[in-house]
């Protein structure tokens, strides 16, 4: 039980953080949007429990908001990459040969320009705005998953179970669901979840430049970069979705890492 | 490695020991300077320009115009040409004394240069110039253009450079070799988007700054501007739109700081683009009118900073007592309008549509101007509740001026620029290609008569024919409802207690450093 | 040793020329008509003629293989075009602010190499106990904060409240301080883990275990042995690192106000400045590819078994 107890607690919090994104229309006490200038910058108080922003906007609201975004976009990436990669990776590592030198010399090039530039340059590039922002994470994210999948399929090729399915002629598309997805899939999606606190990171850190999500929309690392101006009189506003962010990567890190001490144990 | 980097902070702690820093001003700015060329717009920043170079003739407190370079001048009868005495004795910094023929090459290198002046009637109305004696030269118009001094005496591009300043290739449209100018400030540092510093030039045929040196230190952020003259690192923060309302509010009511708001330098307009969206509907654009709150703004996303605009034209200047009607805010209306007009909500939609297009706004503004960001923010939400889906774009300086140009928006800030633009030159862009102003004007009915109407109201040499036909202008305007003043726009410093005599200038971009002293 | 030299030098000649490749072609996918753009900014009236000539002026209406092949020899003498923005050229802008960068980043890492390891041997010799855990945690929940908003905090505390160091800008020694271990503490965490992972590891190899069986005195061991054991996957992240802490930099750049590299990209990303966005992919990744290189010869000449192993995975 208490080996457990790690992997418990922080799925409960994990679950929390869901049910948060899922029900903020609900949870929420104000429309994130909706402005209410004469009240601006107000500290905490039974109305705005955790105050207002430049423009009246209720901070609490739009943290639960926030969380939408943030786990929508995150799970998205997710998502994408997945299926991006486990096709790159089961192609190169199955069929070897020369597509597996093309593709993973494709690899190896996307690769070589460090992560957060090569998103950046690519919202420069598109634009910004929050589906760019998608298109750009994404398209850094399937890069380094591909290669490692294509490592397992390729040493699973080499299975005994595999080889004999080889030997009686069971057409390769079968081998691959069959044998090699079943294994591919839950530890790469395990990685992936591991991942999941960084791509949140990266979001928050574009949108904090001005590259991700556009106003009006309820984003915590925007929500820091709005509220640059008013350091000196409310730093709340700069602390709270900062506090926000911390909590929930620190979450997802957390949970990531007891379920594959978990599953380690298990193997 | 680091000390060989010859920053700005070892500068002033140098000076501050040998107790130089008497009489050294620091001041900070959003943008790098630029080279400062003195015919040429961005990258290079006004204010530098005003403190390096000098024009022909100055613009008075009262708008008079007033001897700069030039001791006098006269206007023939016929208003096509002018000839003026240059002032006897004028040192560049580079020791080049000014001569008549300096100023002619100065002004014909930027009529040369036409394309990025076109819509500056004093660069395009000059015909040619005329050397007359080594310091009278005449200067021949195309036709008369009744503000052509007032126009001179703007920071840019009718400026002087020494000879020295002048590239190899002899124009300056690509640059110049060195900023050498007649001015009281001569620049004696500069590290690119760091610092630069500016000395006085002790050999001013004018009044000598009471400061020794002026150093300007790059700083982007907002914020970072605030702190900064909290720790001391610099003495003043000078210019509306380098701090948001609020953060002048907090630093008014701080004693370690002194605050000064000028009068009315120019008004604060958005402007419609009635040739692109929704906006071609006269009703949105009266619906948006009415459903426009200036109070509330004022009040509350200015901090009550500035008056509301109940005229195009600030007070005081030229034609601004003709009574100019603004909408009033009666939001009941504004909904009835777009009912009427077809605008409505379809079940369960958030924003107005009208045979499948939705009620979308889109409004750009420059990333940098804090006020612009929190107007447009507030008006975002306001009128949310109207039904209007408002989609805001926040660029970077060139990529705002690119999209203003290209027509690709339904709202835009579209300020007057004050003194001496105002109102002709405001009226004037209106009929220009590509211009904010004719983008308003493009989609109202009879737009070919308005336009004809401001033409000729330029060109006009009859006062009463003027008056008449400005009336006539605010008119139609008002009837299109394609401006909305919102206040008068004022100018705001922010300084800690050091600096003495601090004031504005009548042009609302130039800092008047020549007066300031340190305590 | 040769073999895997040139392995090594042809696969990062590829991976230079597929750098160009993707430079190049990402200009293909921007929305903006460069020959329309240059009209507006330089308010040119855009007649059909001109737009035709200027078209043929850059050199756009030749096949993409050609403009390549032009683009690239431009690249190849380091003319990137001008800025958009400046009206300058792009070398000049990237390498005016390179120093700035590069003495953030050298510092950083200084810092992030000095702390890991001092934590890291520290964390692996000691295996449990509630210090171990504190630290642990303290490290975890660092790495889940983000680095704009770390920054923020220590401006706030530091130097607002405190008055300790300098806010923002750039001159002094003391101006690098905070910047660069705020940059430096988005790596710490990991390279704590992964010594101590990787100790722990090599310290259970039968050599070490051999060596402590001969009486070789501990520290010893732990010089030579578990850490030279650990190098080269010390010295091929720290090449990967190299790349994160240009990105970090853009960030830490954009909150301390420092004109730097990072600073610079970030502008031009939000001016849509092309020319500048190019040569940043260019220079940016080439120099990450090198790097790299380097790193993985480094790795074969300390560890043999990775020369053996062969070159690509």
């Amino acid at each position: 039980m208490k080996k457990h107890l790690s992997l418990i607690i922080s799925s409960l919090l994990v679950l929390v953080l869901v049910v948060m994104a899922l029900f903020a229309p609900w949870l929420a006490p104000h429309d994130p949007y909706t402005t209410d200038i004469a009240n601006k910058l107000q500290g905490f108080s039974m109305q705005y429990p955790l105050g207002t922003d430049h423009l009246g906007r209720c901070v609490l609201s739009r943290l639960l908001y926030g969380t939408r975004t943030s786990l929508l976009l995150a799970s998205g990436v997710l998502f994408i990459t997945l299926i991006i990669s486990i096709i790159v990776g089961c192609l190169a590592g199955y069929i070897g040969g020369l597509v597996d030198l093309v593709l993973m010399r494709i690899c190896d090039v996307l690769l070589s320009i460090p992560d957060f530039i090569f998103a950046l340059v690519i919202v420069g590039a598109l634009g910004g705005g929050i589906k760019n922002m998608f298109v750009a994470i994404s398209f850094v994210s399937w890069v380094g998953f591909a290669r490692i999948i294509r490592n397992m399929v390729r040493s699973l090729k080499e299975s005994t179970y595999v080889q004999y399915a080889r030997l009686t002629g069971v057409p390769k598309r079968k081998i691959i669901r069959r044998h090699i997805l079943p294994f591919v899939f839950p530890q790469i999606f395990l990685l992936k979840l591991i991942g999941l606190g960084s791509t949140i990171l990266l979001i928050s850190e574009l949108s904090f430049l001005g590259l991700g999500v556009t106003a009006p929309m309820a984003e915590w690392g925007m929500m820091i970069n709005d509220s640059k101006t008013y350091l000196m009189s409310e730093p709340t506003l700069m602390f709270i979705p900062g506090i926000m962010i911390s909590l929930t990567v620190l979450i997802f890190n957390w949970f990531g890492d007891a379920l594959r001490t978990a599953m380690d144990a298990k193997i | 490695m680091l000390v060989a980097c010859g920053n700005s902070d070892d500068k002033t702690k140098k000076d501050k020991a040998k107790g130089e820093n008497e009489h050294v001003l620091t001041i900070s700015w959003p943008k790098d300077i630029g080279e400062v060329n003195p015919h040429l717009y961005a990258p290079n920043e006004m204010f530098a320009q005003a403190m390096i170079y000098d024009p022909l003739v100055r613009y008075g407190n009262d708008g008079q115009i007033e001897p700069g370079l030039a001791t006098a001048w006269e206007m023939s009868q016929d208003g096509k040409s002018y000839i003026f005495t240059l002032r006897d004795n004028v040192l560049y910094s580079d020791g080049s004394q000014l001569t008549a023929d300096n100023v002619k090459r100065n002004i014909e290198t930027v009529v040369e240069n036409i394309a990025p002046h076109s819509w500056l009637e004093v660069v395009a109305v000059i015909d040619r110039v005329e050397v007359l004696d080594k310091l009278k030269l005449q200067i021949h118009l195309k036709e008369p253009y009744y503000p052509f001094l007032q126009e001179l005496t703007l920071i840019r591009p009718l400026r002087m450079l020494g000879d020295s300043g002048f590239p190899a290739s002899g124009t300056t449209k690509d640059g110049i070799e060195k900023a050498v100018g007649t001015g009281p400030w001569i620049l004696t540092d500069y590290k690119q988007d760091n610092f630069a510093e500016f000395s006085r030039n002790e050999h001013y045929w004018g009044e000598k700054p009471k400061l020794e040196k002026v150093i300007v230190k790059i700083i982007p952020d907002s914020q970072a501007r605030m702190m900064a003259l909290e720790k001391g690192d610099i003495d003043l923060i000078f210019g509306s739109g380098q701090l948001a309302p609020e953060e002048l509010r907090v630093l008014e009511k701080n004693p370690q700081y002194q605050t000064l708001i000028s009068e009315p330098s120019s008004t604060r307009i958005l402007s419609f683009n009635s040739d692109y969206g929704v906006t071609q509907d006269k009703d949105v654009r009266l619906a948006l009118q009415y459903a426009f709150d200036r109070q509330t703004i004022i009040e509350h996303v200015l901090n009550g900073i500035e008056q509301e605009a109940k005229s195009l034209f600030a007070p005081g200047f030229p034609y601004s007592d003709i009574p100019f009607e603004s909408y009033s805010y009666d939001l009941e209306k504004a909904q009835q309008l777009l009912d009427k007009a077809g605008w409505i909500f379809e079940e369960g939609a958030p924003f107005r549509s009208k045979d499948g297009q939705a009620l979308t706004i889109t409004i750009p503004y420059n990333s940098n101007d804090q006020v612009h960001k929190s107007i447009f923010e507030y008006l975002q939400g306001a009128w949310r509740e109207l039904g209007v889906d408002v989609k805001l774009i926040g660029e970077e300086d060139q990529l705002f001026r690119t999209r203003s140009k290209t027509g690709e928006f339904n709202v835009i800030m579209n300020d007057t620029w004050g003194a001496p633009y105002d109102p002709h030159m405001y009226l004037r862009m209106m009929t220009g290609e590509k211009q904010i102003g004719h983008y308003a004007l493009k989609g109202t009915a009879h737009s070919e008569q308005l336009a004809a109407n401001i033409a000729k109201v330029i060109r006009s040499t009859d006062e009463s024919e003027r008056q008449s036909l400005y009336e006539t202008i605010l008119q139609t305007i008002h009837e299109e409802a394609i401006f909305m003043p919102l206040s008068y726009r004022t100018n705001y410093l922010v300084a800690n207690q050091r600096l003495a005599n601090l004031s504005f200038s009548m042009q609302q971009f130039e800092v008047p450093l020549n007066q300031y002293e340190v305590k | 040793m040769f073999a895997f030299f040139v392995k090594r030098l042809v696969s990062m000649l590829l991976a230079l020329f597929g750098i160009t490749i993707i430079a190049f072609g990402l200009i293909r996918f921007i929305p903006v008509d460069p020959v329309e753009a240059y009209f507006t900014i330089n308010q040119i009236p855009a007649t059909e003629e001109a737009m035709t000539s200027m078209r043929e002026d850059m050199g756009l209406d030749q096949p993409l293989g050609t403009q390549y092949i032009v683009w690239l020899s431009h690249a190849l003498q380091l003319d990137f075009g001008t800025s958009f923005v400046s009206k300058k050229a792009v070398a000049t802008e990237l390498f005016q602010r390179f120093e700035t960068t590069f003495l953030l980043a050298v510092t950083a890492l200084v810092i992030i190499i000095v702390s890991s390891l001092t934590i890291g041997i520290w964390s692996a010799s000691k295996n449990s106990g509630w210090l171990d855990w504190l630290t642990r945690t303290a490290i975890f929940t660092i790495a889940s904060m983000p680095s704009f908003w770390l920054a923020f905090l220590f401006i706030y505390t530091v130097a607002l409240k405190w008055g300790v160091l300098p806010l923002m800008g750039w001159g002094s020694f003391a101006h690098v301080i905070l910047p660069s271990i705020t940059l430096a503490l988005g790596f710490i965490p990991y390279y704590i883990r992964l010594i101590r992972s990787s100790m722990r590891e090599e310290m259970k190899k039968p050599h070490v275990l051999f060596a402590r069986a001969r009486g070789v005195k501990e520290t010893v061991i732990l010089r030579t042995h578990i850490f030279k054991g650990i190098l080269p996957q010390l010295i091929t992240s720290l090449a990967m690192t190299c790349g994160g802490l240009l990105g970090g930099a853009a960030i830490i750049e954009n909150v301390f106000a420092i004109s730097g590299v990072g600073h610079f990209i970030v502008e031009a990303m939000l001016a849509r400045d092309y020319a500048v966005l190019q040569a940043f992919i260019v220079i940016i990744g080439g120099l990450y590819i090198i790097v790299n290189f380097i790193a993985d010869i480094l790795c074969a000449v300390i560890d043999p078994r990775v020369r053996l192993k062969g070159g690509a995975l």
